[in-house]
């Protein structure tokens, strides 16, 4: 009796060093032939998610609800914000941007947390980013879930829905390939330099700032032209033209409408700023890709480092 | 291994006498399972040590200060054919570890070349299992898709495990909570349940009981019996003059002798002999004060240390 497995039967390891092509062409084979692990390993990462609290599963839904009213309670009392709407506002660009704080940061450990299981058995590396993307999709849908439930629920909020909604998955594709490029770069260099974790830590709390995510660009009483007299022109298009302000800013016309001074107008597909998503959607390809060539590369290294 | 854990022997008088002995020695026209040619496997310790922060500048300022590479295995070559089971002994850190996850594709070669022909399974360590929050089953589960075998075949062979295995209520507890027989039996299980072409084990047999190893030992027959290859690194030399058709004795990251089982142990005891008289030898001219004190040689006597990082072995 012979079990079948996804595994190869024969294979031949030597210390020559693949070309580029080959490398990501075996990532694609690897990836391709290993989805039903990556699928069982994504299920794994939710299963144990929620075992060592109490509420377990319910926090699922209690954790973006309760950094909705934390940040809602911060801005229109504290800081005396007076955005009309401020919960959607707020909401359509905090919840993609907890996505990709989530997901990066777990991409830090990605690699080394499974240092064991490098260690002891033979698989494809590659497909851990990609359950970390993966598991974090899951974050993602409960967090956008919560979202609509707050807009349609609200009296009042529904007023924002429109067909503007449909764009919403486009903009989510672009930051799901940004972001499993950034993985693996983040993964594979933090096994050779756990230092990475802290620096990733304190980039992501800075972009939490200077994304358009407690404020936006456009706005009259936002910081657009306030921050184009501080910063110059090449400081303001790299606070206004990186991948995530991007991303967030499509992400909130497509939701909340568009930015009027304190009030806020539909929007039209006009208002999107394509030729930006275009473009970041190239560089994410790209990051995509030299990050697979590198993860790859350094592959081999791992079970010797860990 | 440290401890050397005390193995008595057993006696197989009421096994099925078919199964009992030795296994037999295959023909040298048998299919090559394993191919090894001038394997050798350095390691670069630059990443593997702590930094303190004094060393850590220091690197940055003079990058080459000492060459932190060493190879763990060099110049290795065997050929492994299907129905064999090789025995891989030798002193600590000589390189035995390093060979098997050569084998198991974990790590790739610096030099040399690998061909292996047929599915690997490997139990290489029991201080791991694969994930400590999960039950045994979920465990087995994992443990089937990362071999990537379907999930219909998982569950046929998923309740053969479970009785091989023999942990009780357990199954369903995390890992964490197993004690080091019990994973070693779950370990086993699996590894051997997913009727693999070639085994590798790596001094996971010595924690069972007698019952276990009475077990395993005519699981590891009747897998050789069907005409597949099993390698174990082991310090018990009894399993391998058991077990084994065939024995290879690494010493300092070379293949010093391959052959016989009974041939390489002897081999084996007389080199561990001689060692541990040059260092006694040693130590009690350093006690003399005729040479000067070399604290690396004393720690060697007192026992041997099981690196953290586990970097070598």
């Amino acid at each position: 009796m012979q079990i079948a497995s996804d595994a190869p039967a024969t294979f031949r390891s030597s210390a020559r060093r693949p070309g580029t092509l080959e490398l990501l062409s075996t990532a694609f084979r690897e990836v391709m032939s290993r989805r039903r692990l990556i699928r069982y390993l994504v299920g794994a990462e939710i299963k144990k998610k929620g075992t060592d609290t109490v509420l377990g599963n319910v926090w699922w839904i209690l954790d973006p609800l309760m950094s909705l009213m934390v940040y809602v309670f911060v801005m229109t009392i504290v800081f005396a914000r007076k955005q009309e709407d401020f919960a959607v506002f707020l909401l359509a660009a905090m919840i993609p941007f907890k996505w990709f704080t989530q997901t990066l940061s777990d991409s830090v450990s990605a690699v080394v947390s499974q240092g064991q299981l490098i260690k002891q058995i033979q698989f494809p590396k590659i497909v851990l980013p990609i359950v970390v993307n993966g598991a974090g999709l899951v974050n993602l849908a409960f967090g956008f879930g919560v979202l609509f439930a707050v807009v349609l629920l609200w009296p009042g909020f529904a007023d924002h829905l429109s067909y503007m909604i449909l764009f919403v998955p486009l903009i989510a594709v672009i930051q799901f390939v940004l972001m499993l490029g950034l993985s693996m770069f983040v993964a594979a260099l933090t096994v050779f330099y756990r230092d990475i974790g802290i620096i990733i830590g304190h980039v992501l709390r800075l972009l939490f700032y200077v994304a358009p995510i407690l404020w936006t660009f456009e706005s009259a009483t936002g910081r657009g032209d306030l921050l184009r007299q501080e910063l110059g022109e090449v400081g303001f298009s790299l606070l206004r033209y990186n991948p995530v302000a991007v991303l967030l800013e499509a992400y909130r016309t497509c939701i909340y409408g568009v930015t009027k001074g304190e009030s806020w107008a539909p929007a039209s597909p006009a208002d999107l700023g394509w030729e930006s998503l275009a473009i970041v959607l190239l560089i994410s390809v790209v990051l995509l890709v030299l990050g697979t060539i590198v993860f790859k590369r350094l592959e081999p290294a791992f079970a010797k480092v860990l | 291994m440290a401890q050397g854990t005390a193995v008595q022997p057993v006696s197989y008088e009421d096994t099925d006498p078919e199964l009992s002995g030795r296994p037999q020695v295959p023909d040298d026209d048998a299919a090559p399972a394993l191919q090894v040619q001038d394997l050798g496997v350095q390691y670069n310790l630059r990443f593997t040590r702590k930094t303190k922060l004094r060393t850590s500048f220091a690197n940055m300022l003079h990058r080459e200060k000492g060459d932190r590479r060493f190879w763990a295995l060099r110049g290795a070559s065997f050929t492994v054919r299907r129905g064999e089971s090789v025995g891989v002994i030798g002193p600590n850190g000589a390189g035995k570890s390093t060979l098997l996850l050569v084998l198991a594709g974990i790590i790739t070669p610096s030099e040399g070349v690998v061909e292996v022909d047929g599915h690997i399974s490997t139990l290489l360590s029991l201080a791991a299992g694969f994930d400590q929050d999960l039950s045994g089953l979920d465990n087995i589960a994992l443990a089937g898709a990362l071999m990537g075998i379907p999930h219909e075949t998982m569950v046929r062979i998923t309740p053969e495990i479970i009785e091989f295995a023999d942990i009780g209520p357990f199954i369903d507890a995390p890992l964490k909570t197993y004690s080091s027989g019990m994973r070693a039996r779950l370990g086993f299980a699996i590894a051997t349940a997913v009727d693999p072409d070639i085994l590798l084990l790596d001094e996971v047999l010595q924690t069972g009981d007698e019952v276990f190893r009475e077990k395993s030992r005519q699981r590891i027959i009747s897998i050789l019996t069907a005409a597949k290859a099993v390698v174990l690194v082991t310090h018990d030399m009894t399993w391998v003059t058991e077990f084994c058709t065939r024995a290879i004795l690494i010493e300092d990251g070379r293949v010093t002798m391959d052959g016989a089982p009974e041939d390489v142990v002897r081999t084996h005891r007389e080199h561990s002999a001689a060692r541990r008289a040059a260092r006694r030898e040693a130590i009690e001219r350093m006690r003399r004060g005729e040479i000067p004190i070399d604290t690396a040689a004393t720690r060697r006597l007192e026992g041997p240390r099981k690196g953290k990082s586990g970097s070598q072995t």
